[in-house]
């Protein structure tokens, strides 16, 4: 039993580092973008998300907008009620397409 | 006998821990463990509203697989909250002293949360085509379960989410109402919790989305 608690441990940790692993990269490339071009302004755009209210309704909308080529950074705010979405350099999404990948997901846009 | 309806109980398990269904593309394991039984459930989610999944459970005497088709049927998406119906039906076998013998499952399930309170309600038909273990002699089992969670303090997403769960359980025509305190533990994709019921017995709880 305890072995078995162990390695559900042990994969829980692995799937989670595995996660992580992949986030820097989006990171680092809107930090250069910016440290390079001090000039450019960041396209970004916050949408209100409904029924978002746990971590694992958080973690299918990053993954599905870290899907789409155009975006860069997400950041998820379960407090907040939002996702932040930064875009790559000249790129963006059209509301409608955003509201169509929370949609895939199970969940409703809220445009300011 | 009371861990064999406590294995038949699990067999409907993950759904006491998260939702039958995730998102487009999304694939979950789940892990049930306890001294006498374990269980592994793998969901696939072809849409947000149906995921196909496969349980498998093997205690002392049987051994269960059963593909399964879960669907989502009613999703209220609030700005708080969010509540949903959920239908899952299943054809598969039960493998009893080198034999083989059909499975018929359904499902109920409806919960509402919001990130400081929780409630699910389960209810498990499973029917059964072998007669000849005399450890399981209920043919057609049926299993009721209610859940209820506060969650002590409010976390985002890159925090670590606790909860606190009173679980209760009833199997077939038993009176006695099983509880069970759970602590739940959640973070970004990764969820396990952690049972004591009042007779000493435990549980273990455990699910992550790829």
């Amino acid at each position: 039993m305890k072995k078995l608690i162990m390695t559900l441990f042990l994969v829980s940790s692995i799937a989670y580092a595995k996660k992580e692993a992949t986030k820097p990269v989006a990171q680092s490339m809107v930090t250069s973008v910016v440290a390079s071009s001090p000039v450019t302004t960041v396209n970004q755009i916050k949408v209100g998300v409904k029924g978002m209210v746990c971590a694992f309704c958080a973690q299918g909308i990053e993954k599905k907008f870290l899907g789409q080529k155009e975006v860069a950074k997400v950041e998820v705010s379960l407090e907040n009620k939002f996702v932040k979405l930064t875009f790559k350099d000249g790129q963006s999404l059209p509301k409608e397409k955003i509201a169509e990948v929370l949609k895939e997901a199970g969940y409703e846009a809220v445009f300011e | 006998m009371k861990s064999i309806i406590l294995a038949m109980a699990l067999l409907f398990s993950f759904g006491a821990v998260a939702h039958p269904v995730s998102y487009k593309d999304a694939t979950g394991i789940m892990s049930y463990n306890s001294p006498d039984m374990n269980e592994l459930l793998v969901t696939y989610s072809f849409n947000f509203n149906y995921a196909a999944a496969v349980t498998y459970l093997r205690d002392s005497k049987s051994e269960f697989a059963i593909p399964r088709f879960n669907y989502l049927i009613k999703r209220w998406n609030n700005l708080d909250s969010q509540g949903n119906i959920y239908l899952s039906g299943g054809l598969g076998s039960e493998k009893f002293n080198d034999k083989k013998y059909g499975v018929r499952l359904a499902e109920f399930i409806a919960d509402w949360e919001d990130r400081r309170y929780y409630t699910y309600f389960e209810h498990l038909n499973l029917s059964r085509d072998n007669d000849t273990n005399p450890m399981l002699p209920n043919q057609s089992y049926n299993h009721t379960k209610v859940r209820l969670g506060y969650a002590p303090f409010l976390a985002d997403y890159n925090d670590l989410n606790v909860w606190t769960i009173l679980q209760f359980e009833k199997h077939n025509d038993e009176k006695q109402i099983e509880a069970t305190p759970f602590l739940r533990f959640f973070m970004k994709n990764v969820l396990w919790e952690v049972g004591a019921g009042f007779d000493g017995s435990t549980k273990f709880n455990f699910m992550v989305h790829l």
